[in-house]
């Protein structure tokens, strides 16, 4: 389940590091608790309040059926953490962590798969609810509210800050979010825009979705094939960056592992193609997605 | 990094796969224990070179002198040739096409097979098969003998960390299999597991020859792995120099500045909370070139990046750049301690700062940008 139940049990994995205990302080000044934290030989002692445990298993004997975890962990240790997540029965598994080696990641998508578990990641911002006051990771810094105002869209986005940006634009144009939530732009992602789309077809709260996409990969592709199919039917707002990569050589990554243009396979104007066939609305301009959001909710009441 | 072809070789070998004889060669020099006819490989990074000229077959040793320095120093596509890889050559029964890679639909590696290998291979007709990175199984099924190399070819894919593993032609000969050629892609992430790495030397994508910026910048994050700061970098011939921060919001100001009619200098990011000192780095680099009109610091509204620290090594290299820089300087950033931020370069008074926070967008301030800098360019044009 990519919805997770209200005041779900959640955890952190390495929110003793610097980053981990910071993202962990805006979690719970936003109001989202968190049971308990794991980093290996720092159990007994408490971070920010947070009982540390040795492992997840240590952890889990205490607090019983986990329901979250966060995973705040080195790069080259993110595939053990994750292993003993998803060994541990964990089904919701959102891994911040940056620059996670592909055979990691397609290593923990596999056994996710095998388990019925969700990952959000490698590389994700987070993921916010302001109606449930859930924060999960650094989605929205120290100041949520200040970007997220409670509301019906979802955000879905490859990039952590444009997560954010398009947060601020839909506020600053009166709109608020649902859900909103950073995919990560790695090659392997856990979740990928349709994955979350079809998830929140259900959630009465969210009425349309916007999606930042860019260069690299063929998660946008999949959007329009989930349109196209009928699994997804709330508007979409798509604005799909790297136009300009194009004039550029082919195989250079652009910031995100999966921004990268391979022969053919990744270019922006054939994502922007794609999607505009299966009728989702492609923007061009960064500015108009709020337009075009309201224009889309008032074509469908 | 792309792996040249004598490089992935080695790992081939090494993982116990079969490869010609071969001998590598930086200057003419005379052929040793080999056998003709020999096949002059150029090592460049680019794909094609057979069709640029880069493959030359020698049958007899009164030639070989004269071919391989032909070779040497040639450019293709683009790139010089600085090595020659001399392969005995190989008799061939049937050509295969081979590859490994990650696949985002079906999000797994999958392995890549042709009946006909060879050039021209995006035209040919392929079967894709599915590896399971658990178990690292692999059902490729024909031709019935190819399961050994196929089980060592997914070993060594998953243990050195590939991105790619590309082998056209892959070769049935009468001695069995050999890997007649090898494009490998490694995973840049995984460099913290592999030690032997380090000894690859630097590179750069194929078929372009870097500028001495981009080679420059990417130095910085290879000696200091808190956050990212020039490991992309482009130079341009605009006049707009540029220092964006993020993945996505870098790319989705570059195509804003382009919308505006802006001319950008460079393309690079810094993200993930990089000390001041790399961001002070990178402004050297971006800013170490003639004839700027302006420079544009944009981000998106940052969720952990410090605003006041990496504005902070923007501004110390603005003032240690020899003569200081008079055009105009738009900052649009938000984000963690950016009210400190702002009240810090609201005391800087040497540099024409133009300060705008989350109520301007991306694509309104890379309007701002465009407009000031023609604005300058046209002051300057005037005066001289």
């Amino acid at each position: 389940m990519l919805i997770l139940p209200d005041n779900p049990k959640l955890i952190g994995q390495g929110i003793t590091g610097s980053e981990g205990s910071k993202a962990l302080e805006t979690m719970l000044s936003y109001g989202t608790k968190v049971v308990g934290g794991v980093t290996p030989g720092k159990g007994g002692t408490d971070v920010l309040g947070v009982p540390v445990f040795n492992s997840v298993k240590e952890l889990s004997e205490k607090f019983g059926e986990i329901d979250a975890t966060v995973i705040y962990v080195p790069p080259l240790f993110v595939k053990a953490a994750a292993v003993e997540a998803l060994e541990a029965g964990i089904k919701f598994l959102l891994i911040f962590t940056e620059k996670v080696p592909t055979s990691d990641s397609a290593y923990i998508y596999a056994l996710a798969q095998e388990k019925g578990a969700n990952i959000i990641g490698p590389s994700s911002v987070g993921l916010i609810n302001p109606a449930k006051k859930l924060k999960i990771g650094s989605i929205g810094g120290a100041d949520p509210d200040r970007v997220f105002k409670e509301g019906n869209i979802c955000i879905i986005s490859k990039s952590g800050g444009m997560s954010s940006e398009i947060g601020l634009h839909l506020r600053n144009n009166g709109l608020g979010v649902s859900y909103a939530l950073g995919i990560g732009g790695d090659r392997i992602a856990g979740t990928d825009f349709a994955d979350f789309l079809m998830a929140v077809e259900d959630d009465p709260n969210t009425q349309a979705s916007v999606i930042f996409g860019e260069l690299g990969g063929t998660y946008e592709e999949r959007v329009a094939e989930m349109v196209k199919a009928g699994k997804i039917k709330k508007p979409i707002v798509a604005f799909i960056a790297g136009e300009f990569t194009m004039t550029l050589p082919s195989e250079v990554q652009f910031g995100h592992a999966g921004a990268i243009i391979e022969g053919e396979r990744g270019k922006p104007d054939h994502k922007r193609m794609v999607l505009k066939e299966s009728g989702v609305l492609v923007v061009e301009d960064f500015d108009q997605i709020a337009g075009l959001l309201k224009k889309a909710l008032q074509f469908k009441i | 990094m792309i792996l040249f072809e004598f490089e992935g070789k080695k790992l081939l070998a090494d993982a116990g796969i079969k490869v010609p004889a071969s001998q590598l060669f930086n200057q003419s020099s005379e052929l040793r224990a080999l056998q003709y006819p020999v096949v002059l490989k150029a090592q460049v990074l680019s794909g094609k070179r057979a069709d640029a000229g880069g493959i030359v077959v020698c049958d007899e040793i009164s030639n070989f002198k004269f071919q391989i320095s032909n070779l040497l120093g040639k450019i293709i596509n683009k790139e010089k040739v600085e090595k020659v890889l001399v392969e005995e050559k190989v008799e061939i029964e049937k050509e295969y096409y081979l590859s490994l890679s990650y696949d985002t639909d079906s999000r797994s590696p999958i392995l890549t097979f042709s009946e006909a290998g060879g050039t021209g291979i995006e035209e040919k007709e392929v079967q894709v098969y599915p590896v399971d990175p658990l178990s690292l199984k692999c059902a490729v099924a024909h031709p019935n003998d190819i399961t050994e190399i196929v089980n060592k070819l997914v070993k060594l894919f998953f243990e050195q960390d590939m991105l790619l593993l590309e082998i056209n032609p892959l070769v049935k000969t009468k001695d069995g299999w050999i890997a007649l050629d090898a494009k490998i892609k490694l995973d840049d992430t995984a460099i913290g597991r592999h030690e032997a790495w380090k000894d690859y030397p630097p590179r750069s994508v194929a078929g372009y020859t870097p500028t001495k910026n981009e080679i420059e910048a990417k130095k910085i994050d290879e000696n200091d792995y808190r956050g990212v700061a020039g490991s992309t970098y482009f130079d341009f011939d605009g006049d707009i120099a540029i220092l964006a921060s993020g993945g996505g919001a870098s790319i989705t100001a570059m195509d804003a500045l382009l919308n505006a009619g802006g001319k950008p200098a460079n393309f690079t990011e810094y993200s993930g909370n990089p000390p001041r000192e790399k961001v002070e780095k990178l402004t050297k680099i971006v800013l170490d070139k003639p004839n700027l009109n302006g420079l544009w610091i944009v981000g998106a509204l940052a969720n952990f990046t410090d605003i006041y620290e990496t504005l902070s090594g923007i501004i110390d290299a603005l003032k240690k750049i020899e003569p200081n820089p008079k055009y105009p300087i738009v900052i649009r950033r938000a984000g963690p301690r950016d009210d400190e931020a702002f009240e810090m370069l609201k005391k800087v008074k040497e540099f024409d700062l133009h300060l705008y926070g989350e109520d301007t967008s991306i694509p309104a301030s890379a309007e701002i940008i465009v407009k000031l800098a023609k604005e300058y360019a046209e002051k300057l044009g005037g005066n001289g």
